[in-house]
């Protein structure tokens, strides 16, 4: 059973967040096994075994269940490293050495995408599909690390 | 050589005792490097254009001290200095607009400049002042702040080492930040910051034949603020600050990923005293409770500091960076 994490925390003006990976549904076509989607209440349902607001406890039990995760730049990369249990996150325009685990493998299409300043709000930055690893090759990397 | 900055903070004192302040530094026995003048007014002024200001930039431009004039972002003098404490320089010599140095205060200051020293200062006289009796001597300690009368008040008999400094002195840039949550008049914020370089380890010294006249004026200042209520909440953030200095203060205003993130630095922290946004993931008090405490609490956000710090490394080596 693989997670998945695919949304960020939703922004106050109500924009896509940048950090979200837009190819979730290609993605999970090219996926032959069992996922579970984690978030929360809100959050579009893009799996059958969609588990919302989880514990941490739950959420941990979860992760110890899992073959591995995928998730974007959100709170569940750190939490699942914290576990050790390494995965693959879909970056874009935050920098995964600042943010990032090396223990995970962070897929990141171009450090030219990152926004310079990181440490502001991600309210002004706009959500760009181009920014983000297509699903062939997130599906290639999960194949190759996680066996 | 170490590098000296001046850092001057001006508020309504453009005509009156600013330029004999301006006048005292740049006739210093040892120039400084550079003097910048933080120019904090309401509606402030070019004076470039003002007869005795225009001399007193040629004055310096001959001298080869190299200055600036920078309009300040009015939020107090706390952030004018932490400006001038991140410029690069080895040591700031901040020089209140009131206070006049003789020639060989910074002379004088700047023999002392030794390794594990943190900052200098001299007498800082207001006439009229008390001369201390011998059994009076003020000890220079933060636990007596409020009982007795501060060390530098007075002529200045021998090199002393003390707890905090006040006004006008010399300190090492870079090793300590000035506690940003106090509010806009700034109060206590010196004895802040030199009691933070003291729990640092670096000494804190008063020395003899250093004096600064201060020409305390009713008129304009920095702190010109007349804000009782500003001034108690500082004095209560001063308070709160001095009683946890034992501790170290500890403040997670990030999300529940910086939450994870920050355990791993945990078991580092000597003594830590936390607040926190999730309990469930670090235990704490509540961040309710440090607004109360301490004011601002901009101080300890890690994303302020990395903003600051133009930070390249990993969030966790941030938090390490802020509280080890």
């Amino acid at each position: 059973m693989i997670i998945i994490s695919p949304y960020s925390k939703a922004l106050k003006n109500g924009k896509t967040n940048a950090k979200n990976y837009p190819y979730w549904k290609e993605l999970i076509e090219l996926i032959k096994e069992p996922i579970v989607q984690i978030g929360i209440e809100g959050e579009e349902q893009l799996v059958p075994d969609f588990r919302k607001n989880l514990s941490l406890k739950e959420l941990e039990s979860l992760v110890n269940e899992c073959r591995t995760w995928i998730s974007c730049d959100s709170f569940f990369q750190h939490f699942a490293w914290d576990k050790k249990k390494y995965g693959i996150v879909l970056w874009s325009v935050s920098d995964p050495l600042i943010f990032g685990h090396p223990e995970n493998i962070n897929l990141l299409k171009d450090r030219n995408n990152l926004v310079e300043n990181q440490f502001l709000w991600w309210e002004d930055t706009e959500h760009d599909a181009n920014k983000f690893f297509n699903p062939s090759l997130v599906l290639e990397c999960l194949n190759a690390n996680f066996p | 050589m170490d590098k000296v900055l001046c850092s001057v903070a001006t508020r309504g004192r453009y005509q009156t005792t600013l330029p004999l302040t301006l006048n005292a530094i740049i006739n210093q026995t040892k120039k400084v490097d550079k003097l910048v003048i933080f120019d904090d007014n309401d509606e402030p002024q070019d004076m470039r254009n003002e007869l005795v200001y225009s001399y007193f930039f040629q004055m310096l431009t001959i001298k080869g001290i190299a200055w600036e004039w920078v309009y300040a972002g009015k939020q107090g003098q706390h952030y004018i200095h932490q400006m001038a404490n991140g410029m690069g320089f080895d040591w700031v010599w901040r020089v209140d607009d009131d206070a006049i140095p003789e020639p060989n205060v910074l002379q004088t200051l700047f023999n002392y400049t030794h390794k594990n020293v943190g900052a200098i200062g001299g007498a800082i006289l207001t006439p009229p002042f008390p001369v201390n009796s011998n059994n009076e001597k003020p000890t220079g300690k933060i636990e007596l702040i409020n009982r007795e009368p501060n060390i530098q008040w007075s002529f200045i008999e021998k090199v002393k080492e003390v707890e905090h400094l006040h006004c006008s002195f010399l300190y090492r840039a870079g090793v300590h930040d000035y506690h940003l949550g106090l509010s806009r008049v700034a109060h206590r914020e010196e004895t802040l910051f030199t009691y933070g370089l003291f729990k640092k380890g670096y000494k804190i010294l008063v020395v003899p034949n250093a004096n600064t006249w201060h020409f305390k004026n009713p008129n304009g200042g920095i702190r010109s603020e007349s804000n009782e209520i500003l001034y108690g909440q500082d004095e209560t953030v001063f308070n709160n600050l001095v009683n946890y200095s034992d501790k170290t203060i500890v403040i997670l205003t990030g999300g529940m990923g910086d939450h994870i993130v920050f355990t791993h630095v945990l078991p580092d922290i000597k003594n830590a005293e936390i607040f926190t946004c999730y309990p469930d993931i670090v235990q704490g008090k509540s961040i309710a409770e440090a607004h109360l405490l301490f004011g601002s609490i901009d101080p300890w956000n890690v994303y302020i500091k990395m903003h600051q710090w133009k930070w390249k490394g990993s969030l966790e080596d941030a938090y390490r960076k802020m509280y080890l």
